[in-house]
């Protein structure tokens, strides 16, 4: 019972970036802009919150907004290559994890911000509830961004479903020309959308180092923006299958380094290789099911070449 | 149509669909962009506190007038070279192989096994670690491989995912029962004399760049002027249009797979026995990436592979010596390149479209 009590409260922790980083990609990817930029990303997010508690000073929200911002700034030379110069979309998306690696390694050279433990963000303070027993440590001993996530579901669920533009992003994604002929400007909206989804992307690299490692060394994403990639093809490109996906994968990552404790004896090297197998498996599982197939959005990866329609 | 020009009026810039240009003006265009590229890198590196003029030592005058930096450039083109033709094989058949480090990874396992078990006679044996080296790729990209085909798994990022799980089984080798015994470091023993790319005779060039252009010449035959070459050709215009004339799509998908992981076996053989003479833990990183962007620049061209190979080893030999002497990390070799990459993925706009301001 201990054990499925302490292995419970760390699930929150564990799926709260990939909850963020698929609700990026979601919002993204609707528009139709393929992103395979994510790892470039998480790991812009996660160097400049690092950077910010290093040389600013001990702000751990100032660092995740800083985090989510340098996120999007990056996303807008993304945004700028795939929209308007119209640069292959694969190739633009691995240009960007590419140039980011360099980018976070040289910078966080220059500034001397490698290897520099820092306090970060630490557990919520919410008094009584915490001591609740079972559910005082599950719910109540988490940080702050981890309620922030579900109260940024329930936004980006009302702005997706429930305003004009959320209606005309995900059209956009399904059939620009349909949303160009109504006048809607389709290179806009996609820029937004990059933007926005960029924003939770660095958020969620952000999370891994001012909350989780509180520390930075270079790639220290270590593949999970892939991870995040594999787990919106399983989400089917929806906000609720994305939680469920992010606490599916929240709860065996929070698994693995405890498994020995029950038990499972690995050599350590398997078990680091655990979480890249498991995506792997979910992203055959997400595919022997066809709906996931017609879940795509019908235009991604597709630019919007007005000048070429005759 | 009245609408859509309105709003193009309102923005005061225009676009407008070029006649197609000419060879030589996409080459001049490409040779500018690529200049960008260089001038926006080494922008940076100034800023990073390097001097001009030692950039201009470091990547033109020291590699041009040593006889040693150029047979290392050479030396370091010969493994771009076979990751870009792994890359552009795949990348014909619209199969995007980002698992070449993965593949390279099992391919100097399968012929490092050859090496410290000693198999075969030692005559033959060079040839049986390139052969398994070969294999091991190909062992590497069947799972991907096999999940397109059957379930149309996104190739992207499963054979991305086995980079990760590759690498980390290295690692659990190299820690483990491979661990060097003469020094307990983390890589295999050395390899035997037997067992290292013979060299060619001028300063340390080996073997490896022989390979290297004999596999241009073979993919240059292949995709220009063999059967297989047209089949792919229709396939990479469109894969609808190839299932209508009669082409197993999934057939030649896997054939082209094969042949993929095949060469970043190779790619990760010449490495090993080419330049290391032993299994590192670190041998194979940035292959994978500088492959595709270079196969991406060479417009899949085995020969283009070639000069742009040339040019990326030269980049990484210039960024070692900033690394020695000016702290400068390795990973700007990347940056650099992706700057490259991106100032000509950029250029293909301006070779499509005119833009028109009308103020």
């Amino acid at each position: 019972m201990d054990f499925l009590i302490y292995w419970l409260s760390n699930v929150p922790g564990f799926a709260t970036p990939f909850a963020l980083g698929v609700l990026g990609m979601i919002i993204c990817e609707r528009s139709g802009v393929l992103n395979l930029g994510a790892e470039g990303f998480v790991l812009v997010g996660a160097m400049s919150g690092a950077g910010v508690l290093i040389s600013v000073g001990d702000l751990p929200l100032f660092a995740l907004v800083i985090a989510g911002l340098s996120g999007s700034l990056f996303g807008l030379l993304f945004g700028f290559l795939v929209t308007i110069l119209r640069v292959n979309q694969v190739i633009a998306g691995l240009i960007m994890v590419f140039l980011a690696q360099g980018l976070t390694s040289l910078l966080s050279r220059n500034m001397d911000w490698v290897n520099k433990p820092f306090e970060g963000l630490s557990k919520l303070n919410t008094g009584i509830f915490s001591e609740i027993p079972i559910i005082g440590p599950i719910i109540f001993q988490q940080d702050l961004l981890v309620y922030c996530t579900l109260l940024f579901y329930w936004v980006a669920f009302y702005f997706l479903y429930r305003t004009s533009i959320g209606l005309r992003l995900r059209a956009v994604g399904e059939n620009p020309e349909a949303v160009d002929a109504a006048g809607g400007d389709v290179i806009l909206l996609r820029l937004l959308a990059v933007i926005i989804g960029t924003f939770f992307l660095g958020l969620a690299g952000g999370y891994f180092t001012v909350v989780v490692s509180k520390i930075w060394v270079d790639g220290i994403s270590g593949g999970r923006g892939w991870i995040i990639i594999a787990l919106v093809i399983f989400a089917r490109w929806q906000l609720s299958r994305a939680l469920l996906g992010a606490v599916i994968f929240g709860c065996i990552e929070a698994l693995i380094p405890r498994l020995a404790a029950i038990g499972f004896q690995l050599p350590q090297y398997f078990v680091l290789m655990m979480p890249y197998a498991i995506t792997l498996l979910v992203m055959v599982w997400s595919n022997l099911n066809p709906k996931n197939i017609k879940a795509t959005p019908s235009s991604l990866g597709r630019p919007f070449l007005r000048e070429e329609r005759h | 149509m009245s609408s859509a020009s309105n709003i193009n009026k309102r923005k005061g810039v225009k676009l407008e669909v070029r006649d197609p240009m000419s060879f030589a003006n996409k080459f001049i265009v490409l040779i500018l962009s690529i200049f960008t590229g260089l001038f926006i890198s080494f922008v940076i590196l100034i800023l990073s506190g390097v001097s001009g003029s030692a950039l201009w030592k470091e990547f033109v005058v020291y590699i041009v007038t040593s006889e040693k930096n150029l047979s290392s450039v050479l030396i370091q083109a010969s493994p771009f070279v076979v990751a870009g033709l792994a890359a552009a094989v795949a990348f014909r058949a619209r199969f995007w192989n980002i698992g070449i480090e993965g593949q390279m990874i099992f391919g100097a396992i399968a012929a490092t096994y050859i090496a410290i078990n000693d198999v075969g006679p030692e005559p033959t044996r060079l040839l049986l670690m390139f052969i398994a080296a070969g294999f091991g790729g190909v062992f590497w990209i069947l799972l991907p491989a096999f999940l397109k085909i059957k379930l149309d798994v996104n190739e992207i990022i499963s054979t991305l995912l086995m980079n990760y799980i590759a690498f980390n089984f290295l690692l659990h080798l190299l820690y483990g029962s491979w661990r060097d015994p003469s020094t307990g470091f983390p890589n295999s023993e050395q390899y035997d004399v037997s067992e290292i790319l013979p060299l060619l005779g001028w300063q340390s060039l080996n073997f490896s760049s022989v390979i290297a252009v004999l596999l241009v010449i073979i993919l240059f035959w292949l995709f220009m002027s063999s059967r297989f070459g047209f089949v792919l050709n229709v396939l990479h215009a469109s894969s609808d249009m190839a299932r209508y004339t009669g082409i197993r799509v999934s057939l030649v998908i896997l054939i082209v797979t094969i042949v993929s992981g095949f060469l970043s076996g190779i790619c990760g053989f010449l490495v090993s026995a080419g330049i290391e003479s032993r299994m590192t833990q670190s041998f194979f990183i940035g292959f994978g990436f500088s492959g595709i962007l270079i196969s991406f620049l060479a417009r899949d061209n085995p020969i283009g592979i070639l000069v742009v190979s040339l040019l990326f080893a030269t980049l990484v030999i210039g960024g070692q010596s900033l690394q020695v002497f000016y702290q400068i990390p390795f990973a700007m070799v990347q940056l650099m390149q992706a700057i490259i990459v991106m100032c000509v993925a950029s250029s293909e706009f301006f070779i499509r479209y005119r833009l028109i301001f009308s103020f």
